[in-house]
C-alpha cells in the first residue's frame, strides 16, 4: 500500500494468476481498502461483489495470464482498475463478453464502470463513492 | 459466519432439498451445478435450494441456479429457493430474478409449496 504523488490518494496494487480460487484475493483486498477508506458494511459488501463481477467481465477461468488490479481511494471514493495480461505465447484472448447478469450487478452496485483497451490489454474499471453518513 | 463452501442434500423429504452454505463464487459454483444436474438427471424435476447459510453469491452462482431452474421446468417441475439474508436477496432483486424464482423464507414452506 502506498500514498502516491497525488495528495490524499492511497493506492494498492495486486496481481494474481487467472484462477477461480484466487479471485477471492481481489474481494478481500477490495474489502480491506474500503474499510480503511471508511466505507460502511453495506458499501463494503457491494464493492466485494462488484470487484468479483469486474473479474468475471474480463476473463474466463481457463484464460491463461494474470489479472493486475489497482485499488485507489481518496476520502470519498474508491476506484478499482483491472487489466488482463495474457501469458506470453498464449494464443487465446480474454473473453471480452460481459454476461448480462454481471452487467446488471455492476450497474446497481457502483456509481460508474467501464471497459477499455490499454496498451493492447483489455481492462475494466469501476468507481464507488462512499454513501453519505446518516448519523 | 463460516465462509467455507459446503453442500448437503436431503432426499428424505417429498422434494429433495439441496442446502448450500458459505460463499458461492466462480470457484465453488461448479460443485453446486454438478449436484443439481445429478438430481435432474435422476428424474427429480422439482428441487428446493436452501441458501440460508450462504454469505456471498455472484453471477456465476446465479447462472447455475437459472440453468437448474430451466432444466427443472423443462421436465415439468420447478426449483424453489430459500433465502432470508437481505444481502443475498439483494443480488436476486437487482438482477430481476425475484420475479423468476419462487422464493421462500423457510425450507418447510418451500417444500410444502413445491409438493
Amino acid at each position: 500500500m502506498s500514498t502516491d504523488g497525488q495528495a490524499g490518494v492511497v493506492a494498492v496494487d495486486l496481481a494474481i494468476p487467472v484462477k477461480a480460487d484466487l479471485v477471492v484475493l481481489a474481494r478481500l483486498t477490495a474489502a480491506t481498502v474500503a474499510a480503511r477508506a471508511g466505507f460502511g458494511v453495506e458499501d463494503i459488501e457491494d464493492l466485494r461483489l462488484a470487484v468479483e463481477e469486474l473479474c468475471l467481465s474480463l476473463v474466463r477461468t481457463d484464460d491463461d495470464g494474470r489479472l493486475n488490479f489497482a485499488f485507489e481511494y481518496v476520502p470519498d471514493a474508491i476506484t478499482v482498475k483491472c487489466c488482463f495480461e495474457p501469458q506470453p505465447g498464449w494464443d487465446g484472448a480474454a473473453s471480452g463478453v460481459v454476461d448480462d447478469l454481471s452487467l446488471r450487478i455492476l450497474d446497481a452496485l457502483v456509481d460508474e464502470h467501464g471497459r477499455e483497451q490499454r496498451d493492447g490489454k483489455l481492462c475494466a474499471w469501476l468507481r464507488k463513492r462512499r454513501a453519505p453518513s446518516t448519523v | 459466519m463460516d465462509q467455507t463452501f459446503h453442500i448437503t442434500e436431503d432426499t428424505s423429504r417429498p422434494v429433495p432439498v439441496v442446502s448450500a452454505s458459505g460463499e458461492i463464487d466462480v470457484a465453488t459454483a461448479p460443485p453446486l451445478r454438478d449436484r443439481l444436474q445429478a438430481l435432474t438427471a435422476s428424474g427429480r424435476s422439482t428441487v428446493v435450494v436452501d441458501l440460508l447459510g450462504v454469505t456471498f453469491l455472484d453471477s456465476t452462482a446465479l447462472g447455475v441456479l437459472v440453468g437448474a431452474l430451466k432444466r427443472c421446468r423443462e421436465s415439468g417441475g420447478d426449483l424453489s429457493l430459500v433465502i432470508t439474508e437481505p444481502r443475498i436477496l439483494k443480488v436476486f432483486e437487482i438482477t430481476g430474478l425475484t420475479d423468476v424464482f419462487p422464493i421462500h423464507a423457510t425450507v418447510d414452506e418451500a417444500v410444502g409449496s413445491a409438493e
